[in-house]
């Protein structure tokens, strides 16, 4: 009898359930990159952008305070960098809501989120008890930088870094 | 192209006038062939700039660029001028005169531990709980004094100005606010001992 040896079953059994993931990672990165799906995670991505913006532009000098609590920078540039960030939000967001110049735009988005994930990270690990300045920073809502916001960031990445790296 | 001799020349004669804006102008070139979506997004960055730079000209509460003078961050320009800052020996001499309110910015914790005998505590950390219960001690005609911990703590330069948006004139910030005070060896009202928080 020349019947299948046993020990070949489990590695042809492996082999299929590798490339039904394959094919399921394919599908999905497909559907990721499809044209209309990237305009919808533009206008999303874009849209928190923007929205997370304009108390920053109104509120300038809040703004600096809660990059100063950050602890983070050198006090020289606080202000500057206090009053480029809502701006570079807002410019990235324009552009990926629009379509124009996206993955320059994604790129951007991209570090800014990176920036935004540090600066949580390190102030949760340095046990600061600070606003998170992330949408509003009058301090009628303030959140406190937590894990919580962190993890808030991810799909934010996910979706910024997909824009830089496929739109 | 240059086509005649003396085109050359032109060219040659400028190329040796600026060697440093046409080796900039090659490099941009080289970078944005080489790294378009890294150039596009520099591009992105000056637009950014530029926009920052005219929505804080023309806002109200536009701050400097680079801290005021004195040191201080996240100050409007408007009120830099209405917000200054005085030392330890002049809040004693305010103080012993009765000229002023002391207002502690302070967490309460600290405040309860210990502070400038007299002085009102409005925790900055917790202004919008607080102030609605807080603002009738402090009568608008009255010259307030604001500290925090010390040099540039930042706590009482932003009651300075939520105070000045409330409507408030004669402030003053006790420049390294409570450390500059207790290091000159001024009175201060301690907690009786015992006592519970």
């Amino acid at each position: 009898m020349n019947g299948p040896r046993p020990d070949i079953r489990p590695s042809d059994d492996r082999k299929g359930k590798r490339r039904e993931m394959r094919s399921l990672f394919h599908a999905i990165s497909r559907f990721l990159t499809h044209r209309i799906v990237l305009r919808l995670i533009g206008l999303a991505v874009g849209g928190v952008f923007i929205y997370a913006s304009f108390d920053k532009i109104v509120y300038p000098d809040r703004f600096s305070d809660i990059v100063n609590d950050y602890q983070m920078l050198p006090r020289i540039f606080i202000n500057a960098f206090a009053l480029a960030m809502p701006s570079v939000e807002i410019v990235a967001g324009v552009a990926l809501i629009v379509g124009v110049w996206r993955r320059p735009a994604g790129l951007v988005a991209t570090a800014l989120t990176v920036a935004f994930m540090i600066g949580i990270a390190q102030a949760e690990i340095r046990g600061l008890e600070i606003e998170c300045g992330c949408f509003d920073v009058t301090g009628m809502s303030a959140t406190t930088a937590s894990w919580d916001l962190f993890l808030r960031d991810i799909p934010l990445l996910f979706g910024s870094a997909l824009l830089w790296r496929r739109a | 192209m240059p086509q005649t001799t003396s085109d050359v020349t032109d060219l040659s004669q400028r190329g040796s006038s600026c060697p440093l804006v046409c080796g900039s102008i090659s490099l941009i070139r080289w970078g944005v062939r080489r790294f378009p979506h890294a150039a596009r997004a520099a591009g992105l960055l000056v637009l950014a700039l530029l926009l920052a730079a005219a929505c804080n000209a023309a806002n109200p509460l536009g701050i400097r660029w680079l801290p005021s003078p004195d040191g201080r961050v996240g100050l409007p320009r408007i009120f830099e001028s209405r917000l200054p800052e005085i030392d330890a020996a002049q809040a004693l001499a305010l103080l012993q005169s009765g000229q002023a309110i002391f207002v502690d910015s302070r967490d309460q914790k600290d405040y309860q531990a210990d502070h400038i005998p007299g002085a009102i505590n409005v925790p900055q950390r917790k202004w919008v709980e607080l102030w609605p219960d807080t603002r009738s001690q402090l009568p608008r005609d009255r010259t307030l004094v604001l500290y925090c911990y010390g040099g540039h703590c930042g706590l009482s330069t932003r009651q300075g100005k939520r105070l000045l948006q409330e409507g408030y004139e004669n402030l003053l910030v006790l420049e390294r606010g409570w450390d500059e005070w207790t290091e000159a060896g001024y009175p201060t009202q301690r907690r009786p001992q015992g006592k519970a928080t």
